[in-house]
């Protein structure tokens, strides 16, 4: 099977294949869903390749208001869905349905910085404030979580 | 007045009526180019004994198009959601968000993923005109 060299030295996994679920069949729809959007996102924009293929964390998303979970584990050029939160988690979010569309649908600006001054940013930002999305890890991951936030995007 | 029989030729024209009507959808599904087809399973005993699919023609913030057709025409569309009757039901009479749905499974998606999410706001807006109607449903008759 042929692997690509990393410039870091690591061992990549095959071209053309983006997205793993760790349940396999019994993969939730929740997990489905994610999992589908970040690699048609990703295969779609060049420059949200590069953040994938960069990106080495393992992130929790729960949908409070649906009981639904998932992790997401990037492996620099591949991503691992998981249903519900496994440990060691770098960043975690906890929001509502609505919220995890609206952070898919949040602008990224000049140098790639997620907009906040729109609607759609402004509306994550209320959010934040009034607790009704919390981000665990946020404030020593920002990077991160910046670039996951690219990648998630669909604008 | 009378109420629309779900799934019938006169709900798919006053569906598209009512998006039609809508601001909120005119503005939200701007830029939305594609044919999206709903498949409602059969469920027998719901009084809905066989699957239909709705065909919707919607370009640019209006509905050109809006039948009732085969469950496998409907399935030739660019964006395919399916789901039992019942659920269809639940979506209409505000018991269930279409979004939530799909992230549940309740409602099955076939697209692209990262164009339906762009369009959030004009397909719950969608889903708001069904609400809309004054639906006779067939397991209530």
């Amino acid at each position: 099977m042929p692997f690509r060299t990393r410039r870091r030295g690591q061992i990549a996994p095959p071209t053309g294949r983006l997205v793993e679920y760790a349940d396999g069949d019994q993969a939730s729809a929740f997990a489905q869903m994610l999992g589908g959007l970040i690699e048609a996102n990703v295969r779609s924009r060049p420059e949200r390749r590069r953040d994938f293929d960069t990106l080495k964390a393992r992130v929790g998303i729960a949908v409070t208001d649906i009981d639904e979970s998932v992790t997401l584990d990037f492996r620099e050029g591949l991503l691992v869905v998981s249903n519900g939160l496994k440990r060691d988690r770098r960043i975690t979010i906890r929001t509502d349905a609505d919220t995890v569309m609206m952070l898919s649908n949040l602008a990224i600006g000049p140098f790639g910085m997620p907009v906040y001054i729109d609607g759609v940013g402004r509306g994550i930002v209320r959010k934040l404030v009034t607790g009704g999305l919390k981000i665990d890890g946020m404030l020593t991951n920002i990077q991160t979580l910046n670039q996951v936030t690219r990648i998630f995007s669909v604008r | 007045m009378a109420k629309i029989k779900a799934f019938s030729p006169e709900f798919a024209l006053a569906f598209k009526d009512e998006i039609n009507r809508s601001a909120a959808y005119k503005q939200a599904g701007k830029g939305w180019k594609w044919t999206v087809g709903l498949i409602v399973e059969a469920e027998p005993d719901k009084n809905f004994p066989d699957a239909k699919g709705v065909y919707m023609d919607l370009y640019d913030g209006e509905a050109r198009d809006i039948r009732v057709v085969s469950d496998s025409e409907a399935a030739k569309c660019d964006f395919v959601i399916t789901a039992p009757y019942s659920r269809w039901k639940q979506v209409m009479q505000r018991e269930l968000d279409a979004t939530k749905g799909m992230m549940q499974g309740k409602l099955k998606l076939k697209g692209d993923l990262p164009t339906i999410v762009r369009y959030t706001r004009a397909s719950q807006e969608m889903t708001e005109c069904t609400t809309r109607l004054d639906v006779a449903f067939p397991d209530e008759a």
